[in-house]
């Protein structure tokens, strides 16, 4: 009966009332790439005069409920709720404390059930029950009773529901909007690369991926993509955005295509779209047949060590999204995965790294994995105290190259003391950093070089 | 009738466009499946579908399940994808009752007594982690609280929910027919592993060595005719948690392969012991109303019985792990960028939670190095005193170069090398070790157990280093070592001691050796031949300099 009185309004989806109302509605998302959504309803709204509730089913059951505004004109907002007093057995049955329950018992040996009604006076740690004039624990002897509820109290529900309870001055027929932020969308941008090495080319596929975990599904969304980081009050999210953009390595000054909102960029989304609950959907919005790319071997040392077992070098495809080298566009954060072709040509998958937010014409350098053939063994020469605050160090690193083509390996040396120095070295290095070091090693195809240096550092 | 409305509402909407054609591929006309270490594998299917020429929806049936949505790429459709949807809201207990809300079941009770089983229609007031309610005629019930079984029967699968994760892509309209189309994915639940067999002939330092790869299906999938790969070689992974592919967090994060492998074999046991049971299974709807004290709780057997799910399903799942050998031929190795890449040289079937073995590698040949070593350092474990009769046990190694020369010569990916020792004409097991990805070129040595005959004595417990009269200039300061070491076998061995630092110190020095030292990987080293039952004795002095001499002093 309740409902009845309820003027329960055209929820998206509920055919019944749309097909009732036949007016145009809609709704709009903007989703942030940090779990977050902005959620628009239209929705027409037919009420009588008078002071009443206004119930809105199939809004998101991640909504944060004080971030809910609802506009609509000739009416009054008197007071908006977020009830999500979920209903479950326990709360059942505190609210039934002070009521009468029934509580239908099984003979375990006949079958035979009895039935009896009962008062429930508390349930903190088990349920004390008043049968008649006597007073028991609820299967405490551990045999079946059914307890069976008259009702289900008025504010306890299946879902988390929005109602608002409004004033009209006069019976209203109209669209009312209803915005509110949600929890349980979110997008990533997800890299397909296609790595040709002897061509030097990267073809790249950008694709969106939402993800819908919101319990809810949105029907015939307008939905729209908001890339960069908005500050939100959550340490976690602050962490992984630390952790972003370790695999740019010069930021890029140029524009892109994508439209400027503030200062973040938006990416719309063409068509109207259904995200269902539950569902990851994939909007491509970025692809280059040929972006200019080269592979680097990498490797680098934290401290000075001797290591019988070699160490494998890392591989890095470095690339730029100028216009100049094939993509002129910003890169929204996400995961590249890359793929090489093998010898029949079919893409296989060799490694993937995260870019973070990427202004276009920024240099990346993807870090694929580590080379199988090419390693390099540390081995301390010699180590000796000059003074109570400098040591000198006698390095050689010998680096193997076992594929069939030549290569050049960075080596660096990093994370060095305050004063730092080169004193001897066999191939000329270069100071990457106020406390790092590198050096290019050329190794021919199959062969071995070694790279040995005297460095001398201090505090 | 409010909540059946909503539920109504829920089923009524459409996944898809709903005026847009659908086709469904059933299943692909071949795949290939690439199998990394770390616990996935690149699936590679190629579907034939029959295309109209408006805007279709095609869906396709029989993805791998674990598939990661984000890596999915349909190629070759000859349109353009529009987008792709990945529907993970599958067919499970706790499903089926979150999508039944509002709806009518049916609830059967069955007397334990008698077996007598009675069944009323009960609508579903509530669903959720904290326990099910329900509403009859009589009241409003909660489920699985009165003791009795109880059990809900549902008239139909809520529409939307699919019997398994589908994965579809919407194409705009384009020219009508028949096409092939590629649909590439990384999904998880895939793994393999090197395993190394080595019998090796200790009288004439030859060993036989053969490889195996055994790759292992996790997962419930099962490939009648697939090409399958293996790929050697370190990926740079990310967490599946933040988007990336990786059961085991960021490869990254593992600083060596030591700690990597420990990671790779603590998930192996996960997945061994896995019985793909999901966790939105039933026991996410537990939860009643305080019962209690006492309160025994009734065992999860009985409860999971009481629901209608048996233990012994585990039990076979388990069982239906089967090693496959396909002993003969060698699998084919490839360069796949930076990797390697060794593919079946057949297509073969992959069964659900299989586990199969195939040959990579055998070279019959191989010139080893076997002596025995120890290691004396600050920080070496090894070098520690055996309680029984206060002697260091001389660590059994072989070494070996992987080169042509050498018999070997071939890409080895890491693994674990099992070996067997040859007496005449039986073998014995001597012991296990792992080697790491080794290059052609590059030496390996690994430990296989410490022999009971090779023993080291060394003569007066090291203590202190020692200053010399000098030290006040060097810096220097000495610890005398005297070591002797024994053969008890009744045949002559090779034996390597090594010395790294033993104390805080730079410029590692060992000066009045009997027996001329030479260097390896930043350490001292003496290499020499124990006769048959034989002894040697190895003095010298180690020391190194030290910030102030004068705290050696006496």
């Amino acid at each position: 009966m309740r409902c009845a009185t309820w003027a329960v309004i055209g929820l998206f989806g509920t055919t019944a009332f749309a097909a009732d109302s036949g007016e145009d509605r809609a709704l709009s998302l903007t989703i942030y790439n940090q779990n977050l959504a902005l959620v628009e309803h239209v929705r027409p709204l037919k009420l009588a005069a008078g002071r009443q509730r206004v119930e809105f089913a199939g809004v998101s059951a991640q909504i944060v409920p004080e971030t809910v505004s609802f506009s609509a004109a000739n009416l009054d907002l008197i007071e908006q709720n977020f009830d999500y007093d979920l209903l479950t057995p326990t709360k059942l049955m505190e609210k039934a404390v002070g009521g009468k329950v029934r509580l239908v018992r099984t003979n375990p040996a006949t079958g035979a059930e009895t039935s009896e009604t009962a008062e429930v006076l508390s349930t903190t740690g088990g349920t004390v029950l008043r049968i008649g004039s006597r007073i028991e624990v609820l299967r405490d002897d551990n045999l079946p009773a059914r307890v069976i509820f008259d009702k289900v109290p008025d504010n306890l529900r299946a879902r988390p529901t929005l109602s608002v309870l409004v004033d009209a001055e006069q019976p209203i027929d109209q669209d009312v909007k209803l915005t509110y932020l949600s929890h349980g969308l979110s997008w990533a941008a997800d890299y397909v690369a296609v790595f040709d090495e002897l061509r030097g080319a990267l073809s790249v596929q950008g694709w969106i991926t939402l993800t819908n975990t919101s319990g809810t599904t949105f029907t015939n969304a307008r939905a729209q993509l908001v890339a960069g980081d908005l500050h939100i009050t959550d340490s976690e999210s602050a962490w992984v955005n630390d952790q972003r953009n370790k695999a740019q390595r010069i930021a890029g000054t140029a524009s892109g295509t994508a439209q400027p909102l503030a200062d973040y960029y938006v990416y719309p989304i063409k068509q109207l779209t259904t995200i269902a609950d539950k569902q990851d959907k994939q909007v491509s919005f970025l692809e280059s047949a040929n972006v200019k790319a080269s592979k680097g071997y990498e490797v680098s040392f934290g401290g000075f060590d001797s290591s019988d077992q070699p160490l494998s070098a890392q591989v890095r495809v470095r690339f730029s999204n100028s216009k100049d080298a094939g993509l002129g566009e910003q890169m929204p954060s996400g995961v590249v995965r890359v793929y090489a072709r093998d010898a029949r040509g079919q893409p296989q998958f060799i490694g993937e790294d995260r870019i973070g937010h990427t202004s276009a014409g920024s240099e990346i350098a993807l870090r694929i994995g580590d080379a199988f053939d090419v390693t390099v063994t540390p081995t301390v020469l010699q180590t000796n105290r000059i003074n109570k605050r400098t040591t000198e160090y006698q390095m050689s690193y010998l680096v193997r190259n076992a594929k069939g083509t030549p290569i050049v390996l960075t080596l660096r040396q990093d994370d060095l003391w305050r004063t730092n120095e080169v004193r001897a070295e066999s191939i000329k290095g270069r100071r990457t950093d106020a406390d790092s070091f590198a050096w290019d090693v050329p190794v021919a195809a199959n062969g071995e070089a070694t790279l040995t240096f005297t460095l001398r550092q201090g505090w | 009738m409010r909540a059946s409305l909503a539920a109504l509402c829920l089923l009524s909407a459409p996944v898809f466009g709903a005026d847009e054609a659908r086709v469904i591929s059933s299943q692909p006309d071949s795949v290939s499946i690439t199998i990394y270490r770390d616990f996935l594998a690149l699936i590679t299917e190629t579907r034939t579908v029959d295309l109209p020429a408006d805007a279709v929806t095609l869906e396709f049936d029989g993805v791998v399940e674990t598939l990661i949505p984000q890596s999915a790429v349909v190629a070759d459709t000859g349109r353009a994808v529009q987008e792709a949807n990945y529907d993970f809201d599958r067919l499970s207990p706790a499903g089926l009752l979150r999508k039944s809300i509002g709806k009518q079941v049916t609830l059967t009770r069955t007397n334990r007594r008698t077996g007598k089983a009675s069944q009323v229609a009960a609508t579903i007031v509530s669903a959720n982690g904290d326990g099910v309610v329900f509403s009859t005629l009589e009241g409003k019930e909660a489920l699985h609280c009165s003791g009795l079984p109880e059990k809900l029967t549902f008239d139909e699968i809520p529409d939307n929910l699919k019997q398994k994760p589908t994965l579809s892509i919407h194409l705009a309209a384009g020219a009508a027919g028949k096409r092939q189309v590629r649909v590439s994915y990384i999904a998880q639940g895939f793994g393999w592993a090197a395993d190394y067999v080595a019998h090796v002939n200790a009288d004439t330092s030859r060993m036989d060595l053969s490889g195996w790869v055994t790759l292992r299906n996790f997962t419930g999938a099962r490939f009648a005719d697939a090409q399958v790969q293996v790929v050697a070689g370190r990926l740079n992974l990310l967490d599946a948690e933040e988007g990336g592919s990786s059961s085991i967090g960021d490869t990254s994060q593992y600083h060596n392969e030591k700690d990597l492998a420990s990671a790779r074999k603590e998930r192996l046991e996960d997945l061994e012991t896995d019985s793909g049971d999901d966790l939105d299974g039933l026991s996410y709807f537990q939860g009643c109303y305080p019962l209690g004290p006492p309160y025994f709780p009734v065992p999860r057997k009985m409860r999971r019985e009481a629901m209608g799910v048996v233990d012994s399903i585990l039990a076979q799942d388990l069982e239906e792990i089967v090693v496959t050998g396909f002993r003969g031929s060698l699998v084919e190795r490839e360069n796949l960028a930076d990797y390697q890449m060794y593919r079946l040289p057949w297509k073969t079937e992959l069964g659900a939670r299989q586990t199969k073995q195939v040959a990579f590698l055998h070279k019959p040949d191989v010139t080893v190095d076997r002596f025995y070593g120890l290691r004396i350092s600050a920080d070496a474990e090894e070098s520690e005193v055996d309680q029984s009769d206060d002697r260091m046990h001389l660590h059994i190694r072989i070494g070996w170069k992987n080169t042509k020369t050498d018999g070997l010569g071939e890409p080895l990916p890491g693994g674990i090398v099992r070996i067997f020792d040859r007496n005449g004409g039986e073998s014995v097991f001597a012991g296990e070790d792992s080697i790491e990805d080794t290059p052609v070129g590059v030496p390996s040595e690994i430990t296989i157990g410490r022999s009971p005959d090779v023993t080291l004595a060394m003569q007066g417990e090291p203590e202190d280093p020692i200053p010399t009269a000098l030290s006040f200039l060097t810096k220097r300061v000495y610890m005398p070592m005297e070591l002797t070491i024994t053969n008890a076998k009744p045949r002559p061995v090779v034996v390597e001691i090594r010395q790294g630092y033993l104390f805080e110190s730079t410029d590692l020095r060992v000066v009045d050796a009997n027996l001329p030292a030479t260097r390896k990987s930043g350490d001292f080293a003496w290499r020499f031949t124990l006769p048959a039952n034989g002894e040697r004795q190895l003095t010298y002095r180690v020391g190194g300099k030290v910030q102030d001499y004068r705290d050696f002093e006496d």
